[in-house]
């Protein structure tokens, strides 16, 4: 279980020496992943899911807040101490053409860290092989075609199979998937989707899901949770269907109104709610921080910061001083 | 509010059927208007006949566009979708003639409105038609800009370039254009491309297919690395200079939920084949073509039971390991019989709706 409390990121800025304002790329996130559990996380670009992504990994500090890994914080550890804790949290690249070497065959690529594993476990070259073979028909590959195989003799889809079946091989808590299908060809991605959400049942992996796609996540995190982040603070928290279907916050609505509608087997939502303008994040806005792009902005939006609070008594969370429940998604006809 | 006139217009429709048409008819099938396709709905402003596009690879030439026919209807958003490799791009590129090597047209036709078929110009005829007649946003095209100098200037070199001399007015027009898709067109014009973000960039490149007036805009995915609130804004805009301009106009997306929502018609494509074609609602509600279902079947989707998506079998086919005999489809096709492979399967035409497919056709029967 990963627990994670108000967690920060502020970036050095960009620009000239006198303009140079840090960017706020996280700005207190709160998160639990549950074991088994999977947590989706959408937003536009830069609004900080990746930076998010890549703390959790350890790929990134965070410089605020806490984060327990197995209810150890991490905050407290030397960073070399820290590695065997981030080690049960793995990526899934956005881009598995760039995240395999091209110069090694899938055997190798798979064997460097099961010998790793080999070695902590007193396993032989057997059952390397044997572990390897296993994971491989557990991501749907056939191991005889794949493992004398390099990447580039492999399709998207495949290749992505693969980068799965190596982060499993140190046996990891939880799989970290940040936009993993948005290169992958349309008819495969629905399978990657599905190994993904398959596996939470099959190995006990939990997952964290990074997408600006909601409908992917809707998929991929049924039962789960999602939130959603803007500029670096969770705006809406709730169950995946919940917050899709009865979204409260204006940015949430303005996420579910922009997903197209697909004539003759949808209907569009009574409602659409488009921001007034687009994402500026030069500016710091002294109250809410969507005030300046939303469409139902009053004027005590300017000079209060809203915090995430209950909707009534249900799980539901968001951040808007006027909360109101609007039907923007489209509707099935069939 | 004078821009607002001339961007209404029609502009340079009437004038080129006396020019580049009329250098052009020295092939027998540009000077004749060859009658609406099967399933056409109202009069085309581009019509591809029998087209096959082939690639010379080491196990010889191999077709990426096999015998494909396409009518684009005049005043509509036709929209072209299908997985990498499936041959949409090239067939978008003969609309230009400017399929490259190793790639060549070895047969059809490509009848633009105004031009005449396309395949037959070269040179500045051929020049002349691309932009002022045909504007074409690249794939990618949000990178595509020019990183050492300001869009303004590379939009003169665009002008130049097609010997427009009055780059004032080229300006003015591309400041009207900008403004409307709710830009600052000063700033956007001054910018270099780094400062623009991706959606910014890639309206930018609707700007620069359209300020010449062109009456057939092709889209190469428009909306692909945009996130949603920028995918949204695009579409409008293309959906809102479309209806402005009469234009008529080609998307093409990988993104069967992209082209579902801005299309009034689609084509499916597979394999360097159009497997289906019609209204996107009737081939969105019912698809014929088994390619077709597993795609809408295998599309997360936020409205409905997202338990019954489904992904498809096999892979996407390569040049190499396409069939050579029967039905593309087949290796990957749930309905295939024996006789699938047998032979190519023609269109079965029904209601302004075809497909291509032998065992659907039963269905029909």
């Amino acid at each position: 279980m990963i627990t994670a409390r108000a967690i920060t990121r502020t970036f050095a800025g960009r620009g000239g020496m006198l303009q140079r304002e840090p960017v706020r790329a996280l700005r207190g996130v709160d998160f639990t992943i549950p074991d088994r559990g999977a947590v989706s996380f959408i937003g536009e670009s830069g609004c900080g899911k990746t930076t998010l992504g890549r703390i959790l990994c350890g790929f990134e500090e965070f410089d605020g807040g806490e984060l327990h890994i197995d209810g150890q914080s991490m905050g407290e550890l030397r960073p070399r101490d820290r590695a065997p804790y981030f080690r049960r949290i793995q990526m899934i690249h956005q881009d598995p053409y760039s995240a395999l070497n091209p110069t090694r065959t899938i055997g190798q690529i798979l064997a460097d860290p099961l010998e790793l594993r080999a070695r902590q476990r007193d396993a032989d070259a057997a059952w390397i092989r044997r572990r390897r073979a296993e994971l491989l028909e557990l991501v749907g590959l056939d191991p005889d075609y794949v493992l004398p195989r390099y990447p580039h003799m492999l399709s998207g889809g495949m290749r992505q199979r693969v980068v799965i079946a190596r982060a499993l091989t140190v046996d990891p808590e939880v799989l970290v998937a940040d936009e993993a299908v948005s290169m992958i060809d349309v008819s495969l991605r629905l399978g990657i989707l599905q190994l993904l959400r398959d596996l939470r049942e099959e190995v006990g992996v939990s997952l964290l899901f990074i997408t600006h796609d909601v409908a992917t996540a809707r998929y991929v995190g049924l039962g789960g949770e999602l939130y959603v982040i803007y500029r670096g603070m969770v705006v809406e928290r709730g169950g995946t269907d919940t917050v899709i279907q009865q979204p409260t916050h204006p940015y949430t609505q303005c996420l579910l109104s922009a997903i197209p509608v697909l004539r003759g087997i949808e209907e569009p939502g009574p409602e659409r709610i488009i921001p007034t303008g687009p994402l500026d994040d030069r500016t710091e806005p002294p109250g809410c921080l969507f005030e300046p792009r939303c469409p139902f902005a009053a004027a005590d939006c300017r000079a209060t910061v809203p915090a995430l609070g209950r909707l009534g008594d249900t799980e539901q969370e968001h951040a808007c001083l006027h909360p109101a429940r609007r039907s923007v998604v489209a509707v099935g006809l069939r | 509010m004078t821009w607002i006139a001339r961007l209404s217009r029609p502009a340079g429709r009437t004038v080129p059927t006396a020019g580049p048409a009329a250098d052009g008819p020295a092939d027998p099938a540009a000077s004749a208007d060859p009658a609406d396709g099967p399933g056409a709905a109202g009069p085309a402003a581009v019509r591809v006949r029998d087209l096959t596009v082939a690639f010379g690879t080491r196990e010889g030439p191999l077709p990426a566009v096999s015998s494909v026919s396409l009518d684009l209807t005049r005043g509509q958003i036709t929209g072209l979708v299908g997985e990498s490799g499936s041959g949409k791009s090239t067939l978008a590129l003969t609309l230009l003639n400017a399929v490259s090597d190793p790639g060549t047209v070895t047969a059809g036709s490509v009848w633009v409105d105004g031009v005449g078929n396309v395949l037959a110009l070269h040179g500045g005829d051929l020049r002349r038609a691309r932009g002022a007649q045909i504007g074409y946003v690249f794939q990618a095209s949000q990178n595509s800009l020019n990183p050492l100098k300001p869009v303004g200037k590379q939009l003169l070199d665009l002008g130049r370039s097609h010997g427009e001399r009055d780059g004032r007015a080229l300006l003015r027009q591309a400041r009207g254009l900008l403004d409307h898709m709710g830009l600052d067109a000063a700033r956007v014009l001054s910018s270099y491309q780094h400062e623009l973000s991706g959606g910014m960039r890639q309206r930018v490149g609707i700007v620069f297919a359209l300020v010449l007036n062109a009456h057939v805009l092709i889209l190469d995915e428009p909306t692909t690395a945009l996130d949603m609130l920028s995918q949204a804004s695009v579409l409008d805009i293309i959906r809102k200079v479309h209806a402005e301009r009469h234009l008529t106009t080609l998307i093409i997306s990988h993104d069967v939920g992209v082209i579902g929502d801005v299309a009034d018609r689609m084509a499916v494509m597979y394999a360097g084949r159009i497997v289906e074609e019609g209204p996107t609602a009737a081939v969105l509600a019912s698809p014929r073509h088994p390619y077709t279902r597993a795609l809408v079947n295998a599309m997360p989707r936020i409205a409905g039971d997202i338990t019954q998506a489904r992904p498809l079998p096999g892979r996407p086919p390569d040049l190499a390991s396409i069939p050579a005999r029967g039905c593309v489809f087949r290796p990957r096709c749930p309905l295939a019989v024996e006789s699938c492979g047998d032979a190519e399967p023609a269109d079965t035409v029904a209601a302004g709706h075809r497909f291509a497919c032998f065992v659907a056709a039963e269905e029909d029967a």
